[in-house]
């Protein structure tokens, strides 16, 4: 799957479960600081990305990832 | 003892110093009696006094003090006493500028009495007495589908509290009870200090050398049994409650119809037909702990529950299991619920039961009460809390009345973690991908959740099932194959679902025994059904390792008398693997407290450095944080532990 495309998806998931506008979701964006997860809103995240690309992410690692940047690079390594 | 009648001499020197009685020939004195230290008391009634004389310890005698009917040991201080009736005064006690103290009647001081526990409206009614355990309490309070077992125990107890029974009241040695306005009908054991309560009425201070039980100022109870190792103090209000062992209640609580077992602390709030198991700690004002069972729980400023929607009446009850929290102005609606270790956050106006998921996140979400499983499993508090209980057992009483077993893991706790991860799954397979929420036994869960929740509970029963085998192994000796086998071998006792009876985790196979034989008054006293249960709290290692390895076959197929070396050495990386990632979740965790978001309101007048440094001086830096250190030392220890054995079995033992 090119980038790009990874990228939209999570974006979409994103704007989704954090109900923000799109433009926010920057790649250096961090989703506690900048998007204003918090803890159930970072296990969505973690849930809505595994159900979108259909993977298993390994939990602890999963919760190293800070920024949608990351993110995108993070889920990319599953696919 | 031998005792005499006064002499002559005697009652005169008496009259001399101030003192007077309208029958002298009704007290009676040893041999070796002097009359130095009593002045200007006056005596009615049948009295006996002991040796009055001083002693390195402390100056005895008795001074303007009215004493009637009292049996007064040796070395005793009795002073400024308005009226002191009715009691059996061991050696070396002293009383001093109290109104009144005495016993007025047949009393059997606070035992017998009937508390409404649990639910307000009544029907489950427990019977105190001095020998209330929270494990017997359990039992009476909630077994109430059982009711030859409860006719039984209320019978026992009655017998009880028949033989403590009496028109004389007890002050055992040691004990000093100082500047306090009105006693009436309370026996005082070994040590117990009182100072400047206002009104004890009916009841029990049972207290040991050990672990002396402090009463201080401004206390009102009545009806009471306070325990060994307790204070309670600072204008607290009790009626028809049970205190327990190193109870701490202070600072204005106020509590009726409640019990509060082992290690409990109340401050400020109140509380109304509570039955606080082990570990139930409420520090806040405004916090009301209401026709509810806990137990390892904390409540947060607020803490709020109903148990009447004005219908019919105060008849509803709700349940907190072990290790569960409630944070500030947190409101539950009886009845409800909760599941082991779990999170209630927000006003919830729903009724639920979440008792198949431990570990669990209770909040509000669009308006809806949402349950977030397993993910408590992964938090700093869990772990904070399991490793602080057991060092925080305050009782030093070698007569420990309470049977607590502390294990995170136990099979309680994982048989429940099984349940819940079936459910899931069942939910999972069943929802819709529209469905934002599904809803199981009156709470919302979030679609997306229940395959990821499901997870967090496989990593702590993978954990489980490697930990309960690397234990085992690490405590025994075996050198070849069949040794080992036979080694862990298990009986198969404690098989089925487990119970938390008021902090005992035990089989309920097995507590169903004892309730059998209570039923069948092969029970005969409170003393055996104590010694029943404690022989259950003793056999919890045998109970859980037959539980475990009916679990593992059912899980993997791997049978303990039969398992091969191969098969160990997986289950310990499975332990590794899954211990590691469970403690670097908690790391994660941890790490939050010492972000961006924790440094707000820090250097409060400076710029991004003075914030910094501001919050570094105060709350230190993650890297240095001691608990962050313990968890990368356990870290590295897990990695030394797995790899020794899995060395071990690859080319030792083969």
């Amino acid at each position: 799957m090119e980038k790009s495309e990874v990228k939209a998806r999570v974006v979409n998931v994103i704007t989704s479960i954090l109900e923000i506008e799109e433009a926010l979701v920057t790649d250096e964006a961090n989703f506690i600081f900048d998007l204003g997860a918090d803890s159930m809103q970072s296990l969505q995240l973690v849930a809505g990305f595994e159900e979108e690309f259909d993977i298993e992410m390994d939990e602890d690692k999963a919760l190293d990832v800070q920024t949608v940047g990351h993110a995108v690079d993070f889920i990319a390594e599953y696919l | 003892m031998e005792y005499r009648n006064l002499t002559n001499n005697e009652i005169v020197n008496l009259v001399k110093q101030g003192c007077y009685c309208n029958d002298w020939s009704l007290i009676q004195v040893p041999d070796a009696f002097n009359t130095d230290n009593i002045h200007q008391a006056r005596f009615e009634g049948k009295i006996k006094l002991g040796l009055l004389k001083n002693s390195p310890s402390g100056s005895s005698g008795i001074y303007s003090s009215f004493i009637k009917d009292c049996e007064i040991g040796d070395k005793v201080y009795i002073s400024q006493v308005g009226k002191l009736e009715g009691y059996v005064i061991e050696e070396e006690v002293v009383i001093e500028n109290v109104s009144s103290l005495t016993v007025e009647g047949e009393t059997s001081f606070g035992n017998g009495i009937e508390v409404e526990v649990l639910n307000e409206g009544g029907g489950r009614e427990l019977l105190l007495f001095d020998q209330l355990s929270a494990q017997i309490a359990y039992m009476m309070v909630t077994y109430r589908h059982e009711q030859k077992m409860i006719g039984q125990l209320e019978k026992l107890i009655q017998r009880y509290s028949d033989n403590i029974s009496s028109s004389k009241g007890k002050i055992e040695s040691g004990c000093r009870i100082r500047n306090v306005r009105t006693v009436k009908n309370v026996n005082f054991g070994p040590e117990v200090r009182v100072s400047g309560a206002q009104l004890l009425e009916e009841g029990s201070i049972v207290s040991c050398i050990e672990d002396p039980t402090i009463i201080g100022d401004g206390v009102i109870a009545k009806n009471f049994i306070i325990h060994s190792g307790s204070r309670v103090d600072s204008g607290v209000i009790l009626d028809k409650c049970f205190v327990g062992q190193g109870v701490r209640i202070g600072k204005q609580f106020s509590a009726e119809n409640s019990v509060f077992f082992a290690n409990c602390e109340g401050f400020h709030g109140e509380a109304v037909s509570l039955f606080a198991g082990p570990y139930t700690v409420t520090h806040h004002k405004s916090s009301l702990l209401i026709a509810g069972m806990f137990s390892f729980f904390n409540a947060g400023s607020g803490t709020n529950q109903s148990n009447h929607m004005y219908k019919l009446g105060p008849v509803h009850q709700g349940i907190l299991e072990r290790g569960s929290k409630t944070g500030s102005f947190s409101y539950l609606l009886w009845p409800s619920r909760i599941g082991a270790f779990s999170v209630v956050m927000g006003k919830h106006s729903a009724n639920f039961d979440t008792s198949d998921f431990p570990f669990s996140y209770i909040t509000v979400e669009d308006g809806k009460s949402t349950l977030t499983p397993a993910m408590n499993l992964f938090t700093v508090g869990t772990k904070r809390d399991t490793e602080k209980w057991p060092n925080r057992d305050r009782r030093e009483d070698p007569h420990k009345l309470d049977l607590i077993r502390f294990e995170l893991f136990s099979p309680y706790i994982v048989g429940k973690m099984i349940r819940g991860s079936e459910i899931l799954q069942t939910l999972y397979d069943h929802a819709s991908k529209k469905q934002k929420y599904v809803k199981f036994k009156g709470i919302s869960i979030l679609r997306l959740l229940l395959k990821t929740c499901r997870k967090y509970y496989q990593i702590g029963l993978k954990k489980y099932l490697g930990e309960q085998l690397l234990d085992k192994l690490e405590l025994g000796t075996f050198k070849n194959l069949t040794e080992l086998r036979s080694y862990l071998k298990p009986n198969k006792s404690g098989l089925g679902d487990w119970v938390d009876l008021g902090g005992l985790l035990a089989p309920q196979e097995v507590i169903y025994q004892i309730v059998q034989d209570l039923k069948n008054e092969r029970i005969k006293d409170i003393e055996q059904l104590q010694s029943r249960l404690k022989t259950v709290y003793n056999n919890y290692e045998i109970y859980a390792w037959s539980w475990y390895a009916d679990l593992l076959e059912r899980e993997t197929g791997i049978q303990l008398e039969h398992i091969t070396t191969e098969q160990i050495q997986e289950l310990l990386m499975l332990w590794k693997v899954n211990s590691l990632k469970l403690n670097n979740m908690i790391l994660k965790d941890a790490e939050k407290e010492f972000d961006q978001n924790s440094t707000i309101g820090y250097g409060v007048d400076g710029d991004e450095a003075i914030n910094k440094a501001d919050f570094s001086t105060v709350r230190g830096s993650y890297e240095e944080n001691k608990f962050v250190q313990s968890l990368r030392a356990e870290n590295e220890e897990i990695e030394k532990r797995a790899n020794r054995l899995i060395e071990l079995f690859e080319n030792e033992l083969v």
